[in-house]
C-alpha cells in the first residue's frame, strides 16, 4: 500500500514535466498554424480581411506577372482555333471577395516558374475545366461537395457544359453570392434558362423578382455545391420535407396569410401517410404517390386561386387524372382540399370522426366493466 | 312443465354423452378463416392508421414496404369477403333446406337475461339466467361482426376503388369511408381483444383455452352451466335417439344439476 503511494508520488513530477513539454509543443504548433498563413496573406476559411498596414503592403499583382499579362494583346491560341486573351486588368479584382487577400500565385501556383508548364488542352473550355481544382486549395469543403453533385457527374461523363467553380462564381472577379437570392437565380438561369422562365412566372419566382428574400430560390430546394439530381427517387421522397420547411413554419406562413396546417392535413391523409412510409423505405424506392409537386407543380407553382393553377377548382379534376386516370368530375371532392374536417367543412367526415371518438371509449369502458364484473362474480363464487 | 323433470335422474344423466357437438366442421372452418383474414387485416391495416408509431414502421418494413402492406391487406380483404359470403350462403342453404334455427336473433328474453345477469353478478339473485344456445353477449358479438363486416367491406371497397365509387356517389363519401374504416377497425379489434379473448381464453371458466372452435365440442358440465336451454334440447334429442321414452328435457334437469353445484353464498343471499 505504502510502496504504491510512494511510487505514485515519485512519478507525479515526471508526468507533469512531460505534460508541460507536450503543452508547449502544441501551443507552438497552433501558433504556427494561425500565424504562418496570415504572414503569407492567405486567409483561413471565412476569416475577415485583415485591416491596417498589412493590407496596403500586400502585393496583389506581382510586377513580374504584369510584365507579360499587362499586355492587352497577349493571347493564347488553342488547336481548335479558339483563342483566349491572357491580359489581366489589374483593376479587375477590385470588387472581388479575394481582393486584398490573394495574389496571382496563390491560385496560379503552377505558373510560379517561367516559362510556365504547358497545359495539354485543345479548347477554351478544356482550359477552364483544367483550372477546376485551383479553388480547392482554400475551398476544400465546397470542392468536395461538388464531387457529389449532378454537375460533377456530368463532367465525369465528359460533358463540356458541366459547370466548374468559376462558371458560377467568376474567376478574377469573384463576387459574394450569399445573401442575395436574386443573384443565385440569375446565376443558375445562365444555363437553366427554360426552368428559370417557368420559375419566374410562379408565385415564388414572381415574388423573388419583387426582391422578396423569403421565397425559395433554386438552391433552397436543390442545395448549393452538392446539387443532386431532382429526378431520383430519393429526391422525390425528400421533396415533401422541402416544402414543409417553409410551409410548416407558422410564423412565416402567417406573414402571407397562408395556412401552415396544410402540412398536417397532407401528412394525415392517404397520400401523405404513404409518402411518409416511403421515406422510411430504401431511398431507391420510387414513391408512387402524390407529393406536393404532383398537384401544385414544380417550378411553375401558382397561387391556389390563380386561374392557371393546377389545383384551382376548374383544373383540379384534370390534375387528379394525372394519377387517377378514370377520375370523374365529382372525384376531387374526395380530397378535403387541405381542410381539417369540421361542421363547416366536410361535416360528414367530421361526424364520422366524432362518432368513433365517442363510441370507442364508451365500448372499451363497457367491455372492461363487463369483464371486471364477471371476474368479481367468479371470485365470490369461490 | 315441471312434471317431467323428475324423470331425469342420475341414471338418465349417465346415458348422456360427456360432450356435445357445438360447432359443425364448416362453422369451425369459417371461424378460422375469419381469424386468419381478420388478423392479417389488422396486421397490415393498423400500421396505416397509426403510421407514426415505431411498431407500425417495423411491421410495414417487415412485409416489404407500404405497397406490399396494401397488397396483402387487399388479399386478406378478399379472403374476408369470401368468408362472409360463404357464411351468408350457408345460412341461405339452411333456410332452403328448412334446417335453419334462428338461434342468433335477439329476442326479448335476451334483454331479460342481461338484466338478470347483472343482478346475478352483483349478488342480488342466486340463479344464473338460463341461456339458450347463444347468450346475449355472444349474440352481441356476432351481430357486431356482421354489421362490422358490412361496414368494413363497404368502406374498404370505396377506398379500393375511389374513382369508381365517385362516378355515382358524392366525393365526400370517400374520406368519410376512410374515417369509418379506420374507426370501425379499431373498435372491432378492441372488442375482440378485450371481450372475445377473455371469453375464450382468459376467463377462469375456460382458461387456458376454450377448444370448442377446434374440436367443435363442449363438455356437458359447461353446456349445463352456460347454455342450459340448449342442453335440454340436446339432451332430449340424445335420449330420444338412445330410445329413452318420454319428454325428458326441460329446465328442471338443469336446475337440479345447477343447484347441487350452487355455492353457499348464493343460498344465503
Amino acid at each position: 500500500m505504502t510502496a504504491k503511494t510512494n511510487l505514485r508520488s515519485r512519478a507525479f513530477p515526471r508526468r507533469a514535466g512531460t505534460a508541460l513539454v507536450v503543452l508547449v509543443l502544441c501551443g507552438a504548433f497552433a501558433a504556427a498554424l494561425v500565424g504562418i498563413p496570415s504572414l503569407r496573406g492567405v486567409a483561413l476559411g471565412e476569416g475577415k480581411p485583415t485591416d491596417g498596414p498589412a493590407k496596403s503592403e500586400k502585393v496583389l499583382f506581382y510586377p513580374n506577372c504584369l510584365k507579360c499579362h499587362g499586355d492587352p494583346e497577349l493571347k493564347v491560341a488553342f488547336s481548335n482555333g479558339e483563342s483566349l486573351s491572357l491580359y489581366v486588368d489589374p483593376t479587375s479584382s477590385d470588387h472581388s471577395v479575394h481582393q486584398s487577400r490573394l495574389s496571382c500565385l496563390d491560385c496560379h501556383q503552377r505558373s510560379a516558374y517561367y516559362p510556365h508548364f504547358p497545359l495539354n488542352v485543345i479548347s477554351r473550355r478544356e482550359f477552364t475545366v483544367a483550372m477546376y481544382d485551383l479553388c480547392k486549395r482554400c475551398h476544400f469543403e465546397q470542392y468536395t461537395r461538388t464531387l457529389d453533385s449532378v454537375h460533377f457527374e456530368a463532367m465525369a461523363e465528359g460533358s463540356e457544359k458541366a459547370p466548374v467553380c468559376t462558371d458560377c462564381h467568376g474567376s478574377h472577379n469573384v463576387l459574394p453570392v450569399k445573401g442575395s437570392h436574386t443573384k443565385i437565380a440569375q446565376t443558375c438561369s445562365d444555363c437553366h434558362a427554360e426552368i428559370y422562365s417557368a420559375y419566374a412566372k410562379s408565385v415564388h419566382g414572381a415574388s423573388l423578382e419583387a426582391e422578396n428574400q423569403d421565397v425559395p430560390v433554386c438552391t433552397s430546394c436543390h442545395g448549393v455545391h452538392n446539387i443532386h439530381g431532382a429526378a431520383t427517387a430519393s429526391f422525390r421522397q425528400a421533396s415533401v420535407d422541402l416544402c414543409i420547411k417553409c410551409h410548416g413554419d407558422k410564423q412565416l406562413m402567417d406573414k402571407y396569410g397562408i395556412s401552415s396546417a396544410v402540412t398536417k392535413t397532407y401528412l394525415d391523409d392517404f397520400h401523405g401517410k404513404t409518402a411518409g412510409f416511403y421515406q422510411k423505405e430504401s431511398s431507391s424506392v420510387w414513391p408512387d404517390v402524390a407529393v406536393c409537386t404532383d398537384c401544385h407543380g414544380v417550378h411553375d407553382i401558382k397561387k391556389t386561386n390563380d386561374p392557371d393553377s393546377r389545383v384551382v377548382k376548374a383544373n383540379v379534376a384534370e390534375t387528379c387524372r394525372r394519377c387517377h386516370k378514370d377520375a370523374s368530375p365529382t372525384f376531387p371532392a374526395a380530397w378535403l382540399s387541405h381542410y381539417e374536417a369540421s361542421l363547416d367543412k366536410h361535416p360528414l367526415v367530421y361526424l364520422v370522426q366524432q362518432y368513433y371518438r365517442f363510441l370507442i371509449p364508451l365500448m372499451v369502458v363497457g367491455l372492461a366493466l363487463n369483464v371486471g364484473l364477471d371476474l368479481w362474480r367468479v371470485a365470490r363464487n369461490r | 312443465m315441471d312434471t317431467s323433470l323428475a324423470n331425469l335422474d342420475e341414471t338418465a344423466m349417465e346415458n348422456l354423452p360427456e360432450e356435445f357437438e357445438r360447432f359443425t366442421r364448416v362453422q369451425r372452418l369459417q371461424h378460422w378463416m375469419l381469424v386468419l383474414s381478420f388478423g392479417g387485416l389488422l396486421l397490415t391495416g393498423l400500421p396505416q392508421k397509426f403510421n407514426e408509431a415505431g411498431l407500425s414502421i417495423r411491421i410495414v418494413d417487415m412485409v416489404g414496404g407500404i405497397d406490399n402492406a396494401r397488397l396483402f391487406h387487399r388479399i386478406f380483404a378478399a379472403m374476408f369477403t369470401i368468408e362472409s359470403c360463404w357464411h351468408a350462403m350457408e345460412i341461405g342453404r339452411a333456410i332452403f333446406k328448412g334446417k335453419f334455427r334462428p338461434s342468433m336473433f335477439f329476442s326479448f328474453q335476451d334483454f331479460r337475461d342481461l338484466w338478470n345477469m347483472l343482478r346475478y353478478s352483483l349478488g342480488f339473485i342466486s340463479q344464473r339466467p338460463q341461456f339458450d344456445r347463444y347468450d346475449y353477449r355472444q349474440k352481441f358479438e356476432y351481430w357486431g361482426i356482421v354489421f362490422g363486416a358490412l361496414i368494413m367491406i363497404g368502406t374498404g371497397a370505396a377506398l379500393w376503388f375511389p374513382t369508381y365509387v365517385t362516378k355515382w356517389l358524392p366525393g365526400e363519401l370517400v374520406p368519410a369511408a376512410k374515417e369509418m374504416h379506420s374507426g370501425e377497425a379499431l373498435l372491432a379489434m378492441l372488442v375482440i381483444v378485450i371481450w372475445h379473448f377473455y371469453d375464450v381464453a382468459f376467463s377462469p371458466a375456460v382458461f387456458p383455452l376454450d377448444a370448442g372452435m377446434i374440436t367443435g365440442k363442449i363438455s356437458r358440465e359447461r353446456l349445463i352451466e352456460e347454455h342450459p336451454r340448449e342442453f335440454e334440447r340436446m339432451a332430449g334429442r340424445a335420449l330420444h335417439e338412445a330410445g329413452t321414452s318420454g319428454e325428458v328435457a326441460s329446465s328442471g334437469v338443469v336446475q337440479a344439476a345447477q343447484t347441487s353445484a350452487a355455492p353457499e353464498w348464493q343460498e344465503e343471499a
